[in-house]
């Protein structure tokens, strides 16, 4: 008896020993040069999530969004071609850190929790988060503080900053939470939550939309955000390269042109159906 | 001698069941109808398997059927790669060498004691996402050209998403391998010990009496709860969308989230795996049925 159990002690450690030493290798990217393996490659890869309109699908399956207008320019200023790999908001760092990708750029928000484990550049942009009421649950509220009790349930995206906000700003509601903005919406239209929180334009296109159901009970945004590329650590030359990319399109007003293209205009509305 | 149940009368219990089913039906139907403040929209979602591309006016295949042939694909490659790690490991299980042996045993428990969930978690960012990029597979499919392409394409998928099929497949093989090792060790030890002893007495080496004896034997026994582990498989199959593998249930969220048309796309979704695992079933219940046949 003793026998068999040394041996399973045995094979277990084995099993171990293996899994920590195969690990081991990930982080050979700490003394990564992304550009030039980049440039050498011929291929950025970037990983983008799924939020209208940063970056999303359209009718014929094509990726689209603001995000894609960036990384496309990027790439060209690169020389390269972009590849995108979409990816789980939930697993986007950790699939950043493994290597699945160069880069995020798909409307990550600076936060320091994050800032632990990435590197990020200089933000290309700035937003925030707006609240979007159910008509038929809380009607005729004005002001955020009608939100923040324990009675009211808010739905919002696991792992956004608009989740982070709700827990921050309306620490008294009760937070529930979805994988996709789909669901988050259609959570308040079942008439299941009061309210949801989503990073504009959004919410302001949902009502727009869903005007018997939804309404904007403040206009301002709360919690502003700040959305920057991120990369993994210990890159300066990466970070330096970006972070001059992003300035140089600031000042020639690439990005706020793309801006107001997604995010103030509707001329992509086609995009998608009805 | 045994009643056919397809043949059997209905009685008064199953009047009043059926009447009770379908009331809930209809109460359901009612609820989504006056509760639900929803505009059904189907007309979306034909488009999303196929459409007809304007600039090339030709016909071109969208995200639904594009996630479908993926999960299709996966299921088949993820079952020849558990088959054969499965047949391995039962081999292991039973093998006279205690090592072998427990080495074996500790993968079945291993996998078989951890969610499926965490398993792919865990395979994927530890172990598969570092070999493949160790290996340079995302490179070498990209940099594929001309037939080698084709054929590569037809097989796994579109070029780009490769590492990514490849490691998904790989993660999902694995899980299943340890259910399928369990059930090809159960169909060998179910073949009689008689057997055993009879072709060591004819002078077979261990080796041949399995894959002349015993094997042949227990294939009959495992198949049916083989093929009920595929279709787990395929089911299964949805989890890997956590891992970004561009399959039927990660295609489905991406439409859902851009048209904001959630019933009709996981509606649509459901219904290609309930006929991917359904008439794999029928294919199955064919086959034993043909199996108990040959056995008389």
């Amino acid at each position: 008896m003793f026998h068999r159990r040394s041996m399973i002690a045995a094979a277990i450690a084995g099993v171990m020993l293996g899994g920590v030493t195969a690990a081991v290798p990930a982080p050979v990217h700490a003394q990564e040069n992304l550009i030039d393996s980049i440039v050498q490659r011929g291929v950025m890869r970037v990983g983008v999530g799924n939020f209208v309109p940063w970056v999303f699908r359209s009718k014929t399956g094509d990726i689209v969004g603001f995000e894609v207008d960036v990384a496309t320019k990027l790439a060209e200023d690169m020389g390269v071609q972009v590849e995108f790999v979409p990816t789980v908001w939930d697993g986007m760092i950790p699939a950043l850190l493994a290597g699945n990708f160069d880069v995020v750029i798909s409307g990550m928000s600076i936060t320091p929790q994050r800032n632990l484990r990435v590197n990020f550049t200089t933000p290309y942009a700035s937003s925030g988060n707006m609240l979007a009421a159910s008509v038929q649950r809380m009607p005729d509220r004005a002001s955020l503080d009608d939100f923040n009790d324990r009675s009211v349930i808010i739905a919002a995206v696991r792992g956004s900053t608009a989740a982070a906000a709700v827990q921050a700003q309306l620490p008294r509601a009760r937070l529930i939470q979805f994988d996709a903005e789909a669901d988050v919406l259609q959570e308040v239209l079942n008439g299941n939550a009061d309210a949801l929180v989503a990073s504009v334009p959004k919410p302001g296109r949902d009502a727009a939309t869903f005007p018997d159901q939804l309404y904007i009970p403040v206009r301002e945004t709360f919690r502003g955000t700040l959305e920057a590329f991120a990369l993994r650590k210990g890159d300066a030359d990466a970070l330096n390269f970006f972070n001059n990319w992003i300035l140089v399109n600031v000042a020639n007003g690439f990005l706020e042109e793309r801006w107001d293209y997604w995010f103030v205009g509707q001329d992509w509305a086609d995009l998608v159906p009805e | 001698m045994f009643e056919n149940p397809t043949q059997r009368r209905l009685g008064w219990l199953d009047v009043v069941l059926i009447c009770v089913l379908l009331l809930g039906v209809a109460w359901i139907i009612y609820r989504v109808e006056t509760r639900l403040v929803y505009n059904w929209n189907w007309g979306m979602i034909p488009g999303y398997f196929w459409f007809l591309d304007p600039i090339t006016g030709q016909w071109r295949s969208n995200m639904l059927l594009q996630g479908l042939l993926t999960t299709i694909r996966m299921t088949i490659w993820a079952s020849i790669i558990a088959l054969i790690v499965g047949t391995l490991m039962a081999i292991a299980r039973i093998s006279p060498l205690p090592s072998v042996a427990w080495l074996a045993r500790t993968y079945v428990e291993l996998v078989r004691n951890l969610p499926p969930l965490v398993f792919i978690f865990i395979f994927f960012f530890f172990l598969s996402t570092p070999i493949s990029n160790q290996l340079g597979l995302a490179d070498w499919a990209r940099a594929l050209e001309g037939t080698q392409r084709s054929i590569v394409t037809f097989l796994f998928g579109p070029p780009n998403l490769f590492a990514n099929f490849i490691t998904g497949t790989i993660c999902l093989a694995l899980f299943e391998a340890a259910y399928v090792t369990e059930i090809i060790r159960a169909g060998i030890q179910n073949v009689g010990r008689g057997q055993w002893e009879a072709s060591t007495a004819l002078g077979l080496n261990r080796w041949r009496t399995l894959r002349l004896v015993i094997l042949p034997q227990a294939i009959r026994r495992i198949l049916p709860p083989l093929t009920g582990q595929m279709i787990s498989l395929i089911k299964d199959s949805s989890i890997v969308s956590l891992i970004s593998v561009q399959e039927l249930t990660f295609t489905g969220q991406q439409i859902s989230v851009a048209t904001r048309r959630v019933f009709e796309v996981w509606l649509t979704v459901a219904a290609l795996y309930f006929v991917l695992c359904f008439s794999l079933s029928i294919v199955s219940r064919r086959l034993e049925a043909r199996f108990r046949r040959a056995d008389r």
